[in-house]
């Protein structure tokens, strides 16, 4: 078989269980593209080859013996490098972690492994998952694939980065404020953020933990749909993940009587090119059978100032626990307990880390607190109450991902503006919804624009077949970045 | 009324007080959070930290009264989660230590913390 990239997960796992190509020669194939493209792209902070190319030997014995296989047999899968791996580096592309390896596997991980998923290599993030364009890495940047002077958008930007260029047709992610949605909308394809707690977070370094959540991306919302099945699954290790049965996804492609509803007065200052393509993907809704309806969400417009003091506070007590003392760098000159914290911190993060600790110090410190941190976590619940009143009239709700397309690296330096750039993925995260980003056409400079539908707590199901139904009835799923279309060699 | 008026009376208070968020604040904010910085990262952050927190005043035009903290997210689900106080899922020692910057005979060596020993 040749162009194995062009296939969708789903299809390449077809392939592969009806013996039109081996494991083996999948892993070949793909670890082949990594070593031809990564360097420009940076998606990946290590290649997991050799690991790669003994679980898939061991995939094909499977095979040749007759026992079954996983529903992910030899799909090559991309892991954001918050994830553990056991006995392998995760770095969460921090100096601080740089030779830290992980002594278990995180559940996801383990999940996708038990289902015959191939895994590819740890992809390139912003540091701890703390950014919007992957610039934060402490090791180098990803690129967009779709043009390399832009960013791939963060901050699983490496993961997002290789499943558009088809270094992998599947990679992880975790959305705390949009890290899964907008690289997935600014690189062209589907990326998905569960319900809370879908998914178990297990394993997963924890940046702001009443907020993160892991999800899939790939080439298609079948091959979403597909992951889901795989990783949403209750684990008692994660006292937040959901005591629920993991759930079926079939899909449909029809959105007959279905309610969609628009935040129009939120979404007014849309600029130009978004608003027509938002406008056309409300049009395709619509001729699919979807009511669209104006919904009141104005509450959103807080949504950043209430995030960036509770992900802060979040992170603030999460990261504390990188002190230099059990695992992490610790600095060598350092002579007292005290001053091997501070060094250690010093060296071990970088700027915006540094940056998002000490405001969320400063939003729980005595005399603050009530200020800022329980001042946010009410209107938090203002947030939450108002989604609950449009879900009463609506089955869900269309955004735009992002205000723009993908822009250049390094041409947002104003950190308030770099926050801005969220201001449609992280209401998602504010009420625990269910979120999902679907290509919806490209910008006039050619980089890819996204649609996001956002449904009701626990809804996956429902959200992904609507998802589904929009992507069958558009074209721009499943479109390669031009200078990725090649085959490996 | 009486609590709008201390409200009030606090927010002009916390106004007050972070607008002086300044070189001393962050100073002693990186004694708090026991991070140190470079000169040049001092001034950045300073900025960047001032910028989000004037922006951030955006919340104080929500009438928040009577409405209760956000908690816990999914309020459908939400239970107590007990377990049987029982040990296990051990990591064993020698692969705990193994990612220990410094230790010394199967245990992680820290400087003195009491002062005299």
């Amino acid at each position: 078989m040749t162009n194995l990239h062009h296939l969708s997960a789903v299809e390449l796992n077809k392939a592969f269980v009806q013996g039109d190509v081996t494991a083996l020669q999948i892993a070949e194939y793909f670890l082949k593209r990594i070593e031809n493209h990564n360097q420009q792209l940076g998606a990946f902070l290590s290649i997991l080859g050799p690991r790669m190319i003994l679980k898939a030997e061991r995939l094909d014995l499977k095979r040749s013996q007759n026992k079954p296989l996983g529903k992910l047999a030899g799909v090559p899968v991309a892991i954001k490098d918050n994830m553990h791996i056991a006995g392998e580096i995760t770095s969460c592309a921090s100096k601080f972690l740089k030779n830290y390896r992980a002594p278990f596997d995180a559940t996801a991980i383990r999940l996708l492994e038990q289902e015959d998923a191939l895994i590819t290599g740890k992809t390139n993030l912003d540091e701890f998952a703390m950014g919007s364009s992957n610039e934060n890495s402490a090791y180098f940047n990803a690129h967009n694939p779709w043009d390399l002077e832009c960013t791939p958008g963060g901050s699983s930007g490496g993961s997002a980065a290789a499943v558009a260029a088809r270094l992998s047709l599947i990679g992880t992610g975790s959305d705390t404020g949009g890290s899964i949605r907008q690289p997935a909308g600014f690189c062209g394809i589907v990326g998905y953020k569960p319900t809370y707690g879908r998914v178990s977070r297990y394993g997963l370094v924890a940046f702001a933990s009443s907020l993160d959540q892991i999800g899939p991306f790939a080439t298609t919302v079948a091959d979403v749909a597909l992951t889901m099945e795989v990783i949403g699954r209750h684990c008692p290790h994660d006292s937040t993940s959901l005591d629920l049965p993991a759930e079926s996804y079939s899909l449909n492609t029809t959105l007959a009587d279905v309610k969609i509803g628009v935040p129009y007065r939120f979404l007014e200052n849309l600029k130009p090119e978004a608003r027509a393509n938002f406008e056309n993907n409300l049009h395709v809704l619509k001729s699919l059978g979807a009511k669209i309806l104006n919904i009141d969400l104005d509450i959103l417009k807080y949504s950043i100032a209430v995030y960036y003091i509770l992900a802060t506070a979040e992170a603030s007590t999460n990261l504390a626990r990188f002190d230099g003392i059990r695992y992490g760098i610790r600095e060598k000159e350092a002579k007292t307990l005290d001053e091997i914290y501070e060094f250690s911190r010093k060296e071990g993060f970088g700027r915006e880390v540094k940056k998002r600790i000490m405001l969320g110090t400063y939003v729980l410190s005595a005399g603050f607190q009530d200020a800022f941190y329980k001042k946010a976590q009410k209107v938090r619940t203002l947030v939450i109450d108002a989604f609950e009143a449009a879900f009463a009239e609506c089955d869900a709700i269309a955004m735009p991902v992002a205000p723009s397309g993908a822009f250049p690296l390094q041409s947002i330096n104003d950190p308030l503006e770099m926050y801005l750039q969220d201001i449609f993925t992280i209401p998602a995260n504010l009420a625990g919804l269910p979120a999902i980003s679907v290509p919806s056409g490209f910008d006039s400079r050619q980089m890819p624009l996204g649609l996001q539908l956002v449904g009701p707590q626990l809804c996956d199901v429902p959200l992904i077949q609507y998802a589904h139904a929009f992507e069958q009835a558009t074209q721009f799923t499943r479109k390669i970045p031009p200078l990725f279309k090649g085959s490996a060699s | 009324m009486t609590y709008l008026a201390l409200d009030v009376i606090l927010t002009g208070y916390l106004w007050m007080i972070m607008s002086k968020f300044n070189e001393k604040t962050l100073e002693n904010l990186k004694k708090l959070c026991r991070i140190d910085c470079t000169p040049e990262e001092d001034k950045d952050i300073l900025h960047s930290l001032g910028r989000v927190l004037e922006y951030v005043e955006l919340l104080k035009e929500v009438d928040t009264t009577g409405v209760a903290s956000c908690n816990y997210v999914l309020q459908s689900m939400l239970k107590n989660l007990m377990r049987e106080d029982e040990i296990k899922d051990l990591l064993p020692r020698e692969q705990f230590l193994s990612n220990a910057p410094d230790q010394i005979g199967g245990m992680i060596r820290v400087p003195p913390v009491i002062k005299g020993s």
